[in-house]
């Protein structure tokens, strides 16, 4: 039984079990591998999406539940000229080992949609994803930057 | 160091090099930019060192050696080529090679191998890299002078060209390179001034970032090879347990997508098309281990045997200057001591271990998120019978490794999957799987008993450690032999080779063998050994009510490079100014000596403590480092934001327990890491020396716990000894 969705704005349809974690769907039937594998129970949030705007992890979506739903990843955010999120997260150089970026860019983009000038306590609450290599400081400093230019 | 000579069988290198590239393009060609990667006429490519290689459109190719792994080698070690070189540095392109000599480091006694770890990349290339570049840009001035006629005098470099600067004509290093090549490379050529330096000591951008903020960054977990099936792995859940049957093996078979079931002697693999396939199914697998022996191995058995070694008549001398013991026993009633405990850790990179594995007749290519290139060469060959130098890795970025994606495990196992079903199979570890079967930094406990003098500085300490050895398990000859037995040095990291001065010094160990797996985790034995030390050392101080820096610059007095370290740290923490009510500061300092003395760095930290509720919040962090030379200050900046980040995770959280023979933490649930929350501010302060670089991954991370742990005797009055430090530590008294 297929189940159709959007993809970065592309209709697609995927032919399988109703309870197949999107990541997978996303990653190895759409071939678009910058959402990633961490924990695989919800906990990490490397494989954040957007489902309607919305930051899900995917990991523990099943991809039933996203039926005539808009997804989002990284390579949509990517192929947006000029994203803001993204221009802060290069110019300060946040990446180290770069695994939980896509996730934390995306958490980082639905949480400036819905909060235009967070607070560090925001933050806090918003951006339970989480780093090994603890880029912490410049993706709270990523997102305030970014938050300023998306308001001039 | 080696000069640079040209490789001696340069066409084969150049074959090797060549192929590596091509497969691997796609992997690691970040596309920073598309114009230079589209190119890509491999074949037109000159080589002018092992490292240098230049196509006819003058495109420059810079190889890396080094994995990236989120320390920024793919920045630094490129940009040191580059600054000799006098390359286009925007637009030369970087690339993963591997497979020969000039790529290899040696390790203490070891032969010589190609590997990231313990700190060593900028240290060990960073000599051999400006050679290159700069034999390398000498070979092409001179062919640039031979075409115009004139003294190579006549003759200067800027961003990939060579300028006549009586004509101000211009060639460019792509239109030199064919004859460069044929000229001989210099063993000694002239090397740049640090004032001449235009990438080296700057903050340089990485060159790797909008590839990590665009999702086209490949990592081993994204490999994608043409047939390739998908495989999960259940192990055994005891340690050296193994797999007696499967008790469900034709419903495991029955599962959609399952091609086959791979029976390991302690696991079972099931490979099927989708990972999701593979992954559910080794989920509902139901297969019986036996325990083996190490049943019964659990925690307390661990701590009760660590205990009973601190406690034991003698221990192997690791170090003994003067006679402490005989003024300790002398002095019974006079002597202070203390108690410490730090569990074993799991390194839990974000990119849980995977690789993918094809094996043909005659040869084997890997993709993986692999630290060690020739000890995972060596155990591909051994398992497929394919020679070593027909085994070709594809390293890609690292999700993290921390020393954790060394031991290739994880490599031999879908090496066997791949050669059951015949055909590429890509092997994911679960979170499970990885923290679980993990080789672990190992558990240690310390006991430090001292005599004091009338003002209350050390006269005779004597310290002791106990616990699982590292080096009895991964490098048996690295054990320091004694009459008395053999010890590793590295469980007493940060102590035998202390800076303070102390006249009687005692230092001995104990190993207690366990059968757990072990490995190097970022800072090694220093992460317990620093604790232990910089702990005790602020007991001394607080029983003899002197100030804790000023103690510490008193036993520093006759070494003025870490006085200026630790001088640095507390001016900029205002340590001399008592901090604000609702605020409490530790200071802590550690010098850091690399496996084998390959570097010395000095680091101190300070740590602030503030007052929130009901407890108290590590809220900032200064941390000063003198690692000489740095050669990227963005990235040096990052190692030590993120170093304190890592170390705050394993000081406030990490902790791996056995019961039954296993590991009972599997995910970050139980194994939580820091939350952003969480993190403190991060004050850096480099403190610049006339050294060449010296090590910095690892060198922020010990200082840390001892620093929270004197802030908390300060906000609370009682000092934690134990790792981690749970929250009912960080509860105000008052
Ligand atoms: S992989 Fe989905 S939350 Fe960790
Ligand atoms: S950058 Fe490595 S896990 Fe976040």
């Amino acid at each position: 039984m297929s189940i159709p969705f959007q993809l970065n704005g592309r209709p697609v349809s995927f032919d399988g079990p109703e309870d197949t974690p999107l990541l997978w769907v996303v990653r190895e039937h759409f071939g678009l591998t910058g959402s990633k594998f961490g924990c695989g129970i919800g906990m990490c949030g490397a494989c954040t999406m957007h489902v309607d705007g919305a930051a899900s992890r995917t990991c523990v979506l099943a991809v039933g539940n996203v039926r005539g739903r808009a997804i989002r990843t990284i390579e949509g955010v990517a192929a947006e000229a000029d994203n803001a999120v993204r221009k802060a997260w290069n110019d300060l150089d946040v990446p180290q080992c770069g695994y939980c970026q896509s996730g934390m860019i995306m958490t980082a983009t639905a949480m400036l949609a819905d909060t235009p000038s967070p607070t560090d306590q925001d933050i806090d609450r918003w951006m339970t994803n989480l780093c090994r290599c603890a880029t912490y400081v410049r993706i709270r400093q990523a997102i305030h930057a970014a938050a300023r230019s998306l308001k001039s | 160091m080696k000069g640079v000579t040209r490789s001696v069988g340069p066409s084969l290198g150049r074959r090797r090099f060549l192929e590596v590239a091509a497969a691997f393009g796609a992997l690691l060609a970040v596309p920073l930019d598309p114009a230079v990667a589209a190119k890509g006429d491999a074949d037109a490519d000159i080589e002018l060192t092992d490292w240098i290689f230049i196509d006819a459109q003058g495109g420059v190719t810079l190889g890396l050696c080094q994995p990236e792994v989120g320390q920024g080698s793919y920045t630094a070690l490129p940009a040191i080529l580059a600054e000799e070189l006098d390359a286009d540095w925007p637009a030369v392109k970087v690339r993963w090679v591997m497979g020969r000599d000039a790529y290899k480091i040696q390790f203490r006694n070891e032969k010589p191998s190609q590997k990231e770890g313990a700190s060593t990349s900028t240290t060990k290339f960073y000599a051999r890299l400006r050679v290159a570049g700069a034999a390398a840009r000498e070979v092409l001035v001179r062919a640039a002078a031979a075409r115009w006629q004139v003294p190579v005098s006549d003759c200067a470099t800027e961003s990939g060209t060579v300028r006549n600067i009586r004509t101000g004509a211009t060639l460019p290093y792509g239109a030199l390179a064919a004859e460069a090549a044929r000229l001989p490379l210099s063993s000694t050529p002239r090397l740049k001034t640090p004032a001449e330096f235009r990438l080296i000591g700057k903050a340089l951008p990485r060159r790797d970032t909008a590839a990590k903020t665009d999702g086209s960054a490949k990592y081993g977990l994204d490999a994608d090879v043409p047939g390739m099936l998908n495989a999960a792995i259940a192990l055994s859940p005891t340690i050296g347990g193994w797999l007696v049957r499967i008790n469900n093996e034709a419903e495991i078979r029955q599962q959609p997508g399952v091609r086959a079931i791979v029976r390991l002697d302690d696991g079972v693999i099931v490979v099927a098309d989708r990972f999701w396939q593979a992954l559910r199914a080794v989920q509902m697998l139901d297969a019986t281990f036996s325990p083996g022996e190490n049943g019964g191995l659990s925690t307390e058995l661990i701590d009760r045997l660590a205990e009973a070694g601190l406690d034991a008549e003698i221990g192997v001398t690791a170090l003994a200057r003067g006679d402490a013991p005989r003024i300790l026993g002398q002095n019974p009633d006079q002597v202070i001591e203390s108690r410490f405990s730090v569990p074993h850790l799991a390194h839990a990179a974000m990119e849980p271990m995977n690789a993918t594995v094809h094996v043909q007749p005659d040869r084997v290519d890997v993709w993986g998120s692999i630290q060690s290139t020739d000890a995972s060469v060596a155990v591909i060959s051994k398992i497929s019978g394919v020679p070593e130098d027909k085994v070709h890795l594809h390293i890609g970025f690292l999700g993290g490794s921390f020393g954790g994606k060394i031991a290739p495990d994880f490599v031999a196992q879908a090496v066997r999957a791949a050669m059951a079903v015949g055909r590429p199979v890509k092997l994911i570890r679960t979170r499970e799987m990885d923290i679980q079967h993990d080789h672990f930094r190992p558990n240690n406990k310390g006991r430090l008993r001292a005599v004091v003098d009338k003002d209350g500085y050390p006269v005779a300490v004597h310290a002791r450690v106990c616990g699982q050895s590292l080096f009895a398990t991964t490098r048996p000859n690295w054990l320091t032999k004694t009459p008395l037995g053999d010890y590793d040095e590295s469980m007493v990291d940060g102590i035998y080779n202390q800076s303070y001065e102390i006249p009687n010094f005692h230092v001995d160990v104990i190993q207690t063998p366990l059968p757990i797996p072990v490995y190097f985790m970022r800072s090694v034995g220093s992460s317990a050994g620093v604790l232990f030390w910089e702990s005790f050392i602020t007991d001394l101080a607080h029983k003899a009510g002197i100030d804790q820096y000023h103690y510490r610059r008193h036993l520093l007095r006759n070494n003025p490079a870490a006085l200026k370290v630790l001088d640095a740290v507390a001016a900029a923490a205002s340590w001399d100014t008592p901090p604000p009510a609702g605020t409490a500061r530790g200071i802590a300092f550690d010098t850091y000596h690399g496996r084998g003395g390959s570097f010395v760095t000095h680091v101190a930290e300070v740590v602030e403590l503030v007052r929130k509720g009901d407890g108290w919040k590590v809220a900032r962090v200064f941390c000063a480092i003198d690692a000489g030379l740095v050669v990227n200050h963005n990235t040096f900046v990052a190692q030590i934001q993120g170093g304190i980040g890592f170390s705050l995770t394993s000081a406030l959280k990490s902790e791996i327990t056995f019961s039954r023979g296993g590991a009972e933490q599997s995910n970050f649930t139980d194994y939580p890491l820091l939350s952003i929350g969480e993190m403190p501010e991060v004050v850096p302060i480099v403190v610049e020396s006339d050294r060449p670089p010296q090590g910095v991954g690892e060198i922020m991370v010990a200082p840390l716990a001892p620093a929270i742990s004197q802030a908390l005797l300060h906000a609370t009055g009682r000092r934690p000894d134990r790792m981690p430090f749970r929250p009912d530590v960080f509860k105000a008294t008052a």
